[in-house]
């Protein structure tokens, strides 16, 4: 820690607000809208785990049983698609806003 | 007019409104409700990304078919068996660039606007699996030109002065 970066790290350890929207099935398993905190440096699939761990029924429609997004998940960040095996290392940030959702069926 | 609503539309007043100089065809997609022991169906849609991607469907399909104009509305909420789930609305200068560019705009909403159907039945309800099953992992075998198990597609040339 430097000495004078007090200021930075007080920054760096707030909590950052994060949009999670769940959409059909995983809406009704995990509720939808939510408004969650994270810490700076969190990463994308480790907030949906933490999120989805709630409910043990929505966690198993979104995460298989090594804790990876099954492969018909559908996982944007503030409107833009992000590839399961990027999310592990993609951090959000504050104010982001995440769509998880399973195959679209519209039409 | 490029719209997820409620509400139903008009369909003949949209037909009258997509004619425009130049117009041979117009083809009408009408996708309803179809009675498979169900009650009702419910639609949901992640709105804010489904319209930029029906906006985006209909300009590639403008561009790529040279249609004169586009009219997309995908209903949400709930729907009763027969009503109207998706109006699409195509005129061009002749048939085959009206079909075909229906048939794109159908095929297209149906593999990437985050739009679902839970169909509801007496006993509880069952969400209608999507036709394009890959997520954001590894893509599987592509499934794009199945039809439809899930709607009545009702398509029909309305007009044809070309």
């Amino acid at each position: 820690m430097r000495w004078n970066s007090k200021s930075e790290n007080i920054l760096e350890e707030q909590e950052m607000m994060v949009k999670i929207r769940f959409f059909a099935r995983f809406r009704e398993l995990l509720g939808t809208d939510l408004i969650t905190e994270a810490a700076a440096g969190t990463m994308f699939t480790s907030l949906i785990i933490t999120v989805a761990k709630k409910n043990p029924e929505g966690y198993a429609a979104i995460f298989d049983e090594n804790g990876v997004f099954h492969e018909y998940v559908i996982l944007m960040k503030n409107g833009k698609r992000i590839d399961i095996a990027d999310a592990v290392m993609t951090p959000v940030d504050d104010g982001d806003e995440i769509a998880i959702f399973p195959p679209v069926a519209g039409g | 007019m490029i719209a997820i609503q409620t509400d139903d539309v008009n369909i003949g007043d949209l037909v009258i409104a997509a004619k425009r100089r130049g117009t041979g065809a117009v083809v009408v997609f009408d996708g309803v409700v179809r009675d498979d022991d169900i009650t009702e169906m419910e639609l949901e849609a992640y709105e804010d990304f489904a319209i930029k991607e029906l906006e985006k469907i209909a300009k590639n399909a403008t561009e790529q078919f040279k249609l004169l104009h586009v009219d997309i509305i995908h209903r949400i909420g709930r729907l009763l068996i027969g009503e109207n789930i998706l109006i699409i609305i195509v005129a061009a200068g002749h048939r085959e660039e009206a079909y075909a560019g229906s048939r794109f705009i159908i095929e297209a909403i149906k593999g990437s606007v985050p739009i679902w159907k839970k169909e509801l039945t007496k006993d509880g309800g069952r969400w209608v699996p999507g036709e394009h099953k890959h997520g954001s992992g590894k893509p599987r075998s592509n499934r794009a030109m199945n039809t439809s198990i899930f709607l009545l597609p009702v398509i029909s040339v309305i007009f044809h002065l070309g």
